[in-house]
């Protein structure tokens, strides 16, 4: 009989969070997996660029299933999935939050997959009115809809963890959601977006919305005082996302995550290296990734690449749908040179 | 302030059974059934239970508040937290109407000197905080955490606690933690979590924040006459219209309740928030929320008394 590996919440079950918390990079351990080995003769990283002209739910299963197919994505099959999406907020006529019609067409592709438990989660960094978020961004009606759970990750049962690289007394170890610690596979659907205080925020700024509030705060104040690009390589770094899938059909440009405005890219960018998706999202939003605090530092710890030579782009080129979003004067030097 | 006429398809009783039914073995309460006992959902469940004169879940709900209190006087999150958090206020809620005299005094001391970040902001800081975010970062309010910023929401809910707890209105903190509200008001009615501006674009104001922070000005007793008040009340008139969640509701009764301004609206209120009562008893089966609704439809007094009015 073949012994199935253990999920994260059994691992914590089975060793006790103290015990889990005394290893480095324990067994959830994310950031030992989700590193990549230094240099390459080569790309090791595979990033799929998908047009995807709207919101049709036809156009989306099309793209979600053809990145799919041309990345490296997980294996689904009787897995316990929980898809986090990006809902910093929610506004009538600023596309803030991932669209949930997208949440919805990867909804129904992991079904086709065979997923045995789906899960949307999000812990609201600013509203911590969740109720009403869920219901004002469509995702409570797409949870009833398709009969996947929803659940409010700041008030979720947590445990400890220890960072698997504590550098900064705020963050030695991170209280997570046991959501989040259950899931057999964590798929990061961020909204393409800059950043008033990031530059842009993508798959691992996304992340933020994993910690719960009811520990962090409302606006998860304890990260910034941390440091933002310091945070983020820290839960990333902790925590692995299996697969990310950037909604860059509509992004938001200027002066993000809540007050910018909409822009038409018509992509999205999907892969199962977080940092290098988010790479190539900056690309394509006319930003140079090294140039991008988290990101750059993201690189130096392994937690993938950034670099374009690692990183084979499967799809559209990069240069056929880059879309200069307008960056606020304080970011106007991340700017990727044209050519 | 005091007790709402009963309304005909509201059960006090169901949901007193609710959450007595969903007490955990420790003694505490989850925001949800089943769920870890933490420190917000017990508070508030207890000041329910004792609202419905239920003794005996009352002593082992205390136990469970009396086991998160720190040798410092803190209170965290649940008994495993190794920091006090904005999750106090309920314990200190549940100390006071319990008649749990000692605990009371020393999170009530801790409470106070439990402090935001804003001594350590440099003039500097002060400076670009005032530019980009309009607001005075020099007021000292409550963070949510240990070492961090003071928001609208947690300074508003350590007002009602405090207050409700006895201490004077002119004490220091409760004094600034009022001046911290005021200056965080979204210019066009209401309250977000704390930035009213973000550079050049005002920021909307939120339901739940714009409550909260009414109702603890009201315990503050800063009269209605005040601009910031008279726009945030107008704010959670308009907000009525529209669709709001079972927590905002109770908020927004608690906080209308406490202004005569807006104390006309209040039967309409309750009556909405009878209104989503499941047949359980509970709301949306969370019981932080059930409890709420029970306190605020019961009698507002638990939580917010009106000098002069209420017990």
């Amino acid at each position: 009989m073949t012994k199935k590996p253990m999920t994260r919440r059994e691992v914590v079950r089975v060793l006790g969070t103290s015990v889990l918390s005394a290893l480095p990079a324990a067994a959830l351990a994310a950031g030992r997996q989700q590193s990549v080995k230094g240099s390459v003769s080569g790309p090791l990283l595979q990033v799929a660029l998908v047009p995807c002209p709207d919101y049709g739910p036809e156009n989306l299963a099309a793209a979600i299933r053809a990145g799919w197919r041309s990345s490296r994505p997980p294996d689904v099959r009787n897995k316990r999935v929980v898809i986090k999406p990006n809902m910093v907020d929610v506004s009538s006529d600023r596309p803030i939050h991932t669209d949930p019609r997208l949440v919805e067409a990867l909804v129904l592709h992991l079904g086709d997959l065979g997923a045995r438990e789906i899960i949307l989660a999000e812990g609201t960094s600013h509203n911590r009115d969740s109720e009403s978020l869920f219901r004002r961004s469509g995702y409570e009606a797409l949870s009833k809809r398709r009969g996947i759970f929803l659940i409010d990750l700041n008030y979720d049962d947590i445990s400890p963890v220890k960072c698997v690289n504590p550098r900064a007394t705020l963050l030695k170890e991170l209280y997570l959601p046991e959501t989040i610690l259950s899931a057999d596979i964590l798929i990061s659907v961020p909204k393409m977006k800059t950043h008033k205080l990031a530059g842009i925020t993508l798959s691992m700024k996304n992340m933020f919305g994993i910690l719960p509030g009811m520990k962090y705060g409302w606006p998860k104040n304890t990260l910034h005082w941390n440091g933002i690009p310091l945070s983020i390589c820290e839960i990333n770094g902790t925590v692995k996302t299996h697969y990310s899938i950037v909604d860059g059909v509509v992004g938001m440009e200027g002066y993000g995550p809540v007050m910018g405005t909409p822009r038409k890219v018509g992509v999205l960018v999907m892969g199962d290296n977080a940092l290098a998706v988010d790479a190539t999202a900056a690309r394509v939003m006319g930003v140079d990734p090294a140039h991008v605090d988290y990101l750059a530092m993201a690189h130096k710890i392994k937690l993938g690449s950034l670099r374009r030579e690692d990183i084979a782009v499967i799809g559209e080129k990069i240069e056929k749908v880059r879309a200069d979003f307008v960056l606020i004067p304080e970011y106007s030097l991340l700017r990727a040179p044209k050519g | 302030m005091g007790p709402i006429k009963p309304m005909p398809n509201l059960s006090l009783a169901r949901a007193l059974d609710f959450i007595k039914a969903n007490q955990n073995p420790d003694g505490g309460w989850g925001y949800r059934p089943g769920g870890d006992s933490l420190v917000e959902p017990t508070g508030l469940c207890l000041l329910a239970l004792k609202a419905g004169g239920d003794t005996a879940a009352m002593a082992k709900g205390r136990d469970f508040l009396k086991a998160c209190l720190k040798e410092s006087g803190a209170v965290g999150i649940n008994p495993r937290d190794p920091e006090g958090s904005w999750m106090a206020y309920a314990a200190l809620l549940a100390f006071d109407a319990l008649g749990a005299g000692s605990e009371e005094s020393r999170l009530r001391d801790w409470i106070l000197g439990f402090e935001d970040a804003s001594s350590r902001f440099t003039p500097a800081d002060i400076k670009a905080i005032a530019g980009d975010y309009r607001y005075d970062a020099s007021i000292r309010g409550w963070p949510w955490t240990l070492n961090t910023t003071g928001w609208v929401e947690p300074t508003a809910l350590f007002i009602i606690a405090l207050s409700r707890a006895g201490v004077p209105l002119t004490e220091k903190r409760i004094k600034s933690g009022v001046d911290l509200i005021l200056d965080r008001r979204v210019p066009s009615g209401g309250w977000n979590f704390g930035n009213p501006y973000s550079k050049l674009h005002e920021l909307e104001a939120s339901v739940m924040s714009t409550a909260i922070a009414l109702a603890a000005l009201g315990a503050a007793s800063v009269p209605e006459s005040r601009p910031a008040v008279g726009a945030g009340i107008r704010f959670l008139t308009l907000s009525l219209a529209g669709d709001i969640s079972t927590a905002s509701l109770a908020w927004t009764l608690l906080a209308l309740e406490s202004f005569p301004a807006g104390a006309s609206q209040a039967a309409a209120i309750a009556a909405r928030l009878a209104g989503l009562q499941a047949a359980d008893g509970s709301f949306r089966r969370n019981l932080f929320e059930t409890s709420l609704a029970f306190i605020v439809l019961s009698d507002t007094a638990i939580l917010v008394r009106t000098p002069g009015k209420g017990r």
